[in-house]
């Protein structure tokens, strides 16, 4: 049944390689993908799952990190809810491009554009970046923060809840009009959530 | 009864009660009975599932449905929506044959509904295609896809403004992109994601009150998956028209069915929109970089120009123009101007005026960008000026001529005009800029020269002809042999020779209008061509060049009426070579061979028997004595000055003797007033005259003035011409004696020049000068004051303002020479 009350857009954004498609899969389909090749483009997933008893549909866009497909990911921000913003702990360089991330997402995205922070692969010996400078990287710049393994399935799953959960707050006490099933996505009332614009904007 | 029985399962009978249900007017009557049981559209939905999902819809439920549909349309929003939460529970339940079947029968419903009533489906429709399409599963994603598309086909009445696309242009154009571990999967995934944007565009595109498929949110997602797939293809083969490929296959391969997507939202771009699909063309060129090497660009941007309202082409030119010099490296931008020039010829056709001076604008703003750049590699940049020249030429290529001039003239205008010394960057930018001239001269085809050299734009062309660097001035002149060949002379010409026979020349007799053409501009014109040859800088290739304008002045203007200017101006010349002191040996010998080459070439466009004879024995002559002022003109001559057989009287080509031939076949006649077109031609004339003469210049009537011939010869340097004239000749003694002591001639020579030069001008009586300079109204008045002149004056001091062809104002030429020393 098409019962859902919320319908999120939530973006992965990173370099190439932090784990984003890695994270979505764990989440979306519970598993670790065995070397799938790396994204082209964008790729797409749904989930919907349970707030407070009320269904919350989290359409989730997996983006390719590679700088030639930047244009066509950049495209996506906009009307994106929830940015997740993934680097790998074990790998500095994808840390150290953070501060070019956010400058896209400045850029292209929505300014009340929820914004997460995630250090991935937290099962790695090789940490490279400490969990304290992530944090501090965060706070900076207004960004939630969180720590995961796709691999060891940690944090993921919180990592969506918490989204799901403070969107709808965001949405609820903006006393917006919910998504009520018979209403499609495809609908005009139904977009205007879907467009980022009438929940996330004061 | 009958309500009862309506609740049973079908049975024969049944679809007769329906239309009595149907017939049933009163809303009471119904509702009150079967309230307590399921609703009848509902069963009949169910109905259509069979029990196992492999054996298909069930048909002739199917036809149940689709009556009841089309008779109770009102309940056509209720079904759909049923349908979709059916299919919703079996997608969850992953039943996905259940949903297939969902989806054929919404299929089906789709297709019979009336467009009246469509709109009421369509909701729930597209929700299912949705719903479809948020599927991991490919099958459920390709099948939505063709769902779609097949809703996309269907022409609705009224649009439904409210309905919103965006979710599908975002999963369409992720699915173009699919990275499906499996090929043939990954395939069909691309091509369905390739189809359903071109179903959105179907839908959107003619409407903008319903989704504005232009927005860049929408353009951002659309044009880069159809050219990712594009530039997936292993060889791009471009054809102008789609409809007219008859390579097969196109629906199951996703480059192509990307192109053809490609060109149709490209042809229904409107003006307002060509931008908004052009800006991610360019972006994603960028961003893959795919500008380099420039096949796949070619190969896209021809495309669009086949593809796109021809009106419009021109927006495409500009903004590749615009972007020419986005980002960095020179290689790119190279790559970028080699696609505009392929390109741009697209978009001539099309282009009307203000538009044509705005490209070619651009386009030379960007070579002076060019020219002003440091660039990181000078060889790169070279790349990206000929490319940029090169589509200046092919867009000039497809003008029509009277606007090519107009260009060619706008050009000039933006050339840098200053003598001598400008910078680095002022010279690069003349050279290139000319060189961009030529590139579009060479596109028009010459009919009348009037029409090829307006005034203003000849005016132009001949200031330019002496300023800059060698190579830059004979630039110049090979943009007056584009315009000057109509009959393909030019290649021929290209040097001097004096063996004409075997070329192939085609020659026509001068027409009128050329006629008044050369009259009222050739004294410009050579004067200025007279001026380049005495350059202290030229090279051999200047001289070939101005022998080839001048040789191709000649054939084209084949005439007895512009012989006689022809052979004044091959006198003068002999006369520099001999006279002029910034010429260095090896120029002289040059001047001397084109001079000869040009009076060898007169012969053979014009019947003059007497003169081929005449010119036959000073080549012979040459050939004996004096080959170094035989043609081809060399870049070193092994000699001493003192060997310049200055006093050989039949080395060299002799005035009277020229007069004579003309004299023996007749020519002189044609400047009597008697003589047919007479008395148009000598009022041109006489202004010409008119015109040399205030320049100091002897009219073309001395030379037929046998007495007078003298004059010439004793121009511009009397001292060293009164050996030649006067007939005091040189034994082979005394060159060998010059021989003997190079240098030491070369130093005297040079001194004895000097002196009788500055001689010449402080001794000539003043009034002998103003009467060689002053203006003469009538031939016939000149030639008597000359004649006394020089019964008066010996021949001594007539030099200084009779600079025999088109010497402007030699003391301007020689004054410097005179102070210098
Ligand atoms: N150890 C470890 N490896 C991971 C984790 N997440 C992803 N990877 C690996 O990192 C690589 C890239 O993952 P992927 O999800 O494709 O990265 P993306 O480019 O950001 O989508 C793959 O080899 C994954 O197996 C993780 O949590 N722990
Ligand atoms: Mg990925």
């Amino acid at each position: 049944m098409e019962d859902y009350k919320f319908l999120f857009k939530v973006v992965l954004v990173g370099n190439a390689g932090v784990g984003k498609t890695c994270l979505v899969r764990r989440f979306t389909q519970g598993l670790f993908p065995p070397g799938q090749g790396a994204t082209i483009g964008v790729d797409f997933m749904i989930k919907t799952v349970e707030v407070d008893g009320e269904k919350v549909k989290l359409q989730i866009w997996d983006t390719a990190g590679q700088e030639r497909f930047r244009s066509i990911t950049q495209s996506y921000y906009r009307s994106a809810h929830a940015l997740i913003l993934v680097y790998d702990i074990s790998c500095q360089p994808t840390f150290d491009c953070l501060p070019d991330w956010l400058r896209e997402i400045e850029e292209y995205a929505s300014h009340k554009v929820l914004r997460i922070l995630v250090g991935n692969k937290t099962d790695r010996e090789d940490r490279e970046i400490p969990r304290h400078i992530g944090e501090d990287f965060a706070q900076r710049h207004g960004m939630y923060f969180l720590e995961t393994s796709a691999k060891e399935a940690e944090n993921v799953e919180r990592l969506f809840m918490e989204i799901a959960v403070e969107l709808m707050e965001q949405a609820k006490c903006k006393e917006l009009p919910k998504y009520d099933g018979s209403l499609g996505p495809i609908n005009g009332k139904t977009t205007s959530v879907g467009d980022g614009s009438c929940c996330l904007r004061s | 009864m009958s309500f009862v029985k309506c609740c049973f399962e079908s049975t024969e009978g049944h679809d007769f009660l329906d239309s009595l249900v149907q017939k049933c007017t009163d809303p009471g009557c119904c509702c009150g009975c079967c309230s307590a049981l399921r609703p009848r559209y509902k069963r009949l939905v169910d109905n259509i599932f069979p029990a196992s999902p492999q054996d298909g819809l069930v048909k002739s439920n199917m036809e149940k449905l689709t009556f009841y549909s089309l008779s109770s349309p009102e309940k056509l929003d209720r079904i759909g929506e049923y349908l979709f939460q059916k299919a919703s529970r079996d997608i969850y339940r992953r039943r996905h044959g259940f949903v297939i079947i969902a989806m054929e029968a919404m299929d089906q419903l789709l297709v019979a509904c009336h467009s009246q009533t469509l709109n009421l489906f369509v909701e729930s429709f597209l929700k299912m295609v949705q719903k479809l399409l948020e599927s991991t599963d490919p099958q459920l994603q390709i099948l939505a896809t063709q769902s779609f598309v097949r809703f996309a086909n269907i022409e609705e009445d009224t649009p439904s403004y409210h309905r919103r696309y965006d979710f599908f242009v975002s999963k369409f154009s992720a699915m173009c992109h699919s990275n499906h571990n499996d090929k043939p999967t990954r395939e069909n995934i691309r091509l369905a994601g390739i189809q359903g944007l071109q179903g959105v565009i179907r839908k959107t595109v003619s409407d903008d009150l319903v989704e504005n498929i232009w927005e860049a949110q929408h353009m951002d997602k659309i044009v880069p998956s159809l050219l990712y797939n594009m530039q997936t293809a292993e060889k791009y083969e471009t054809v102008s028209c789609m409809e007219t490929d008859t390579r097969d296959g196109l629906d199951d391969d996703p480059p192509r069915l990307a192109e053809a997507c490609l060109r149709e939202l490209v042809g229904r771009a409107s003006f307002g929109h060509i931008r908004s699909v052009l800006r991610p063309v360019l972006t994603h060129f960028d961003r893959h970089e795919l500008w380099v090497p420039t096949e796949f660009a070619v190969h896209t941007f021809k495309i669009i120009m086949f593809s796109i309202q021809a009106q419009y082409s021109y927006s495409v030119v500009e903004a590749l123009l615009q972007h020419l010099d986005a980002g960095v490296g020179t290689r790119v931008r190279a790559a970028r101007a080699a696609v505009l020039s392929s390109i741009v010829a697209f978009a001539a056709g099309d282009s009307v005026g203000p538009s044509v001076l705005e490209i070619i604008n651009n386009l030379l703003t960007n070579l002076r960008a060019s020219v002003a750049r440091d660039s990181e590699k000078e060889s790169d940049e070279k790349l990206y000026q000929e490319a940029l020249i090169n589509a200046l030429g092919e867009f000039a290529d497809h003008l029509p001529d009277f606007q090519k001039i107009d260009i060619m003239m706008f050009i000039v205008s933006k050339i840098p005009n200053q003598r001598g010394k400008g910078t680095k960057a002022d010279s690069m930018l003349q050279s290139i800029l000319l060189k961009s001239l030529l590139k579009v001269g060479s596109t028009y085809r010459t009919t009348e020269l009037s029409k090829a050299f307006p005034a203003a734009f000849l005016d132009a062309l001949l200031r330019l002809s002496g300023a800059g660097e060698a190579a830059t001035r004979a630039l110049l002149q090979r943009i007056l042999h584009t315009l000057l060949d109509r009959r393909g002379n030019a290649a021929a010409l290209a040097a001097p020779t004096v063996d004409y026979a075997k070329l192939g020349l085609i020659v026509e007799k001068c027409s009128r209008p050329d006629l008044i053409f050369i009259s009222k501009h050739g004294y410009a014109i050579f004067s200025s061509l007279y001026d380049g040859l005495q350059l202290e800088s030229n090279t051999a290739e200047n001289v070939c060049a101005i022998y080839t304008t001048l040789a191709l002045l000649c054939v084209e203007l084949a005439s007895e009426e512009t012989v006689c200017d022809m052979l004044q101006l091959i006198l003068s010349m002999q006369q520099s070579a001999l006279s002029n002191p910034v010429l260095s040996t090896a120029q002289a010998c040059r001047v001397h061979g084109a001079a000869l080459a040009l009076l060898a070439l007169v012969p053979h466009v014009l019947l003059l028997p007497a003169l081929q004879e005449y010119v036959a024995q000073i080549i012979e002559a040459r050939r004996e004595e004096a080959p170094h002022l035989l043609p081809p003109l060399l870049e070193d001559y092994d000699l001493s000055p003192s060997k310049m057989p200055n006093k050989l009287p039949y080395l060299m080509i002799d005035q009277m003797a020229l007069a004579e031939c003309l004299k023996a076949c007749g020519v002189e006649a044609r400047l009597q007033p008697a003589a047919p077109y007479a008395g148009a031609a000598l009022a041109q004339r006489h202004s010409w005259v008119e015109a040399g003469a205030a320049q100091g210049r002897d009219s073309l009537a001395d030379i037929s003035a046998g007495p007078n011939a003298e004059l010439d010869s004793a121009n511009s340097s009397p001292g060293v011409q009164r050996h030649c004239g006067g007939g005091e000749s040189v034994s082979l003694e005394a060159l060998r004696r010059a021989a003997s002591g190079p240098s030491e001639a070369e130093r005297r020579e040079a001194e004895r020049r000097r002196a009788t030069l500055n001689d010449t001008f402080r001794t000539a009586p003043f009034d002998h000068l103003l009467l060689i300079t002053q203006p003469k109204y009538e031939i016939k008045e000149k030639l008597e004051e000359i004649f006394n002149s020089l019964s008066e004056e010996p021949l001594l001091g007539v030099g200084v303002g009779g600079s025999p062809a088109g010497k402007p104002t030699p003391c301007t030429k020689y004054f410097p020479e005179l102070f210098l020393y």
